[in-house]
């Protein structure tokens, strides 16, 4: 038995400036490690991680006392089994890559170029909340079937659900800010229904309508609303880290312009190196053992995918950002049957669409100060802000 | 029980025992067969358990989901390619040898 490292001392802060070193610790030291300022325990090696995701009646995504279930209701993020599988099936059709590719790629591209249109006069601009955000909005509320959105709405409701779900501090205006977004956002709802059940289309909210098992004007509006917290961070994040580190590595930019490395491979390292999502809860439902570790029902785990993504055990050089590495098995999408439901939107609308579009139109982009861009959170993590100019 | 080989692009082979009513992506994920990572758990979502299947038995037909993932697969699709997941063992499927297609070249 080794000295536990002093987990103790691990705070929610240092966590959020930079958490890849405590990360890197927990992996060599205490990889399923009691973490009191998380009220956890943190599962940090990919091949746990694993093992995690693929035993659900093991470690149920249900959590007692779930933020997530307080903010926004219980979606079926936080369910199992079969009523897992029901709400997903009912909204799994549009967002398959057959329809992604032939119903949504044209859509996404018109957003990206309307984006990039008003941008390149300007010569200058913050990447995140100038494109980024806006595009990963979007393209969401097209998708959801809720075309009163604006962008902007999107955004601030995605952020109110996010901040809700995430609401340790018991802040009593964050509570009151997700109220308010889940009811203009259920008001929304309520007007797209009458419409997509008389003329369906091929948006999420249609599928949702129309399923085999179709599901209830409640459990619609209930699970639009996960869609709408993860469906803006997480592209958004995933376009500004690919973008963060093509600008940062000008000899791996040369290589994706001159086409020898896809900028598939671009994204796949991009949510490799800096998972958008970087951790998920789960609960322990019986009693049971992980890396030596004895865990009884009841107790939280937390899922660090961001860590698994870094493992050296399983991939050389981890900390480095390399759009030549092989092709691994990182976990940003997670695994099992919550597997993320947006990774084939997110492909193609930012490996196809969102990147070169970019790195394609604003010639001699780059960053105003490399060294000032920050990067925050480990929940939930990706560049603040990246300000950039390019020729106009 | 069935008995399902497993073989790499290398060549090395691991022989595994398959339940009845399983799937073959499950029996591999069980016995740490490299290579099949399964993401999805086996909801034809994620094309990480492809195989190629030149045995000429009889196999289930590709469904319309299998069809669209094998296009997203990482290593090139061929009319042997599979998804290990929607293979249901059953007892004529015994002896059966299975390549494992991985992240491709």
């Amino acid at each position: 038995m080794t000295t536990a490292p002093a987990t103790a001392d691990i705070t929610l802060d240092a966590l959020d400036a930079d958490p890849y070193p405590v990360f890197r610790r927990l992996r060599a030291e205490d990889p399923v490690a009691w973490v009191p300022a998380a009220g956890r325990f943190l599962v940090t090696r990919h091949e746990d991680v694993l093992a995690v995701e693929r035993d659900q009646r093991t470690f149920s995504s249900v959590e007692e006392g779930s933020l997530m279930n307080r903010a926004i209701g219980p979606t079926l993020l936080r369910q199992d089994g079969d009523a897992h599988r029901r709400l997903r099936a009912a909204a799994e059709g549009p967002v398959r890559p057959r329809a992604v590719k032939e119903r949504w790629l044209p859509r996404f591209r018109r957003n990206a170029d309307a984006l990039v249109d008003g941008l390149v006069e300007r010569g200058r601009a913050d990447l995140v909340a100038d494109f980024a955000g806006p595009l990963a909005a979007a393209n969401l509320g097209a998708l959801l079937g809720l075309p009163a959105a604006t962008p902007a709405d999107v955004q601030s409701w995605s952020q109110a659900f996010i901040d809700g779900c995430g609401n340790y501090a018991d802040d009593p205006e964050v509570w009151q800010r997700c109220a308010d977004a889940v009811r203009t956002v259920d008001e929304a709802v309520d007007d797209a229904i009458p419409f997509l059940r008389e003329h369906p289309d091929d948006s999420v909210v249609s599928s949702m309508l129309h399923a085999a098992d179709p599901l209830t004007d409640e459990e619609i509006r209930t699970n639009v609303r996960i869609f709408l917290g993860g469906g803006v961070n997480e592209p958004r994040d995933a376009i500004s880290v690919a973008a963060y580190g093509l600008l940062t590595h000008p000899d791996q930019r040369v290589d994706v312009l001159s086409g020898r490395t896809p900028w598939k491979a671009v994204f796949e390292e991009a949510v490799r190196w800096v998972a958008p999502i970087g951790m998920y809860p789960r609960q322990v439902v019986r009693d049971t053992e992980l890396a030596g570790r004895r865990l009884s029902a009841g107790d939280r785990i937390g899922v660090v995918v961001s860590s698994a993504n870094r493992d050296e055990r399983v991939f050389d050089d981890p900390d480095a950002f390399d759009v030549r590495r092989p092709a691994g098995p990182h976990l940003a999408f997670g695994g099992g049957p919550h597997f993320c439901l947006g990774t084939w939107v997110a492909r193609a609308s930012i490996a196809g669409i969102a990147l070169p579009a970019l790195f394609g139109r604003l010639p001699g982009l780059e960053l105003t100060d490399p060294d000032a861009v920050r990067m925050a959170g480990w929940v939930f993590r990706g560049p603040l802000a990246l300000d950039t100019t390019w020729s106009s | 029980m069935p008995t399902i080989t497993f073989r790499q692009p290398d060549g090395a082979e691991l022989r595994v025992d398959a339940p009845v009513g399983t799937s073959v992506m499950k029996s591999a994920v069980g016995a740490d067969v490299p290579g099949i990572l399964a993401e999805c758990g086996g909801q034809a979502m994620c094309a990480t358990c492809h195989v190629y299947v030149t045995d000429d038995r009889a196999l289930p037909p590709v469904s319309d989901e299998e069809d669209e993932m094998l296009d997203c697969a990482s290593a090139p699709r061929t009319g042997h390619s599979r998804l290990s997941c929607q293979l249901v063992v059953d007892e004529d499927m015994d002896g059966l040898t299975v390549l494992v297609a991985g992240e491709g070249p």
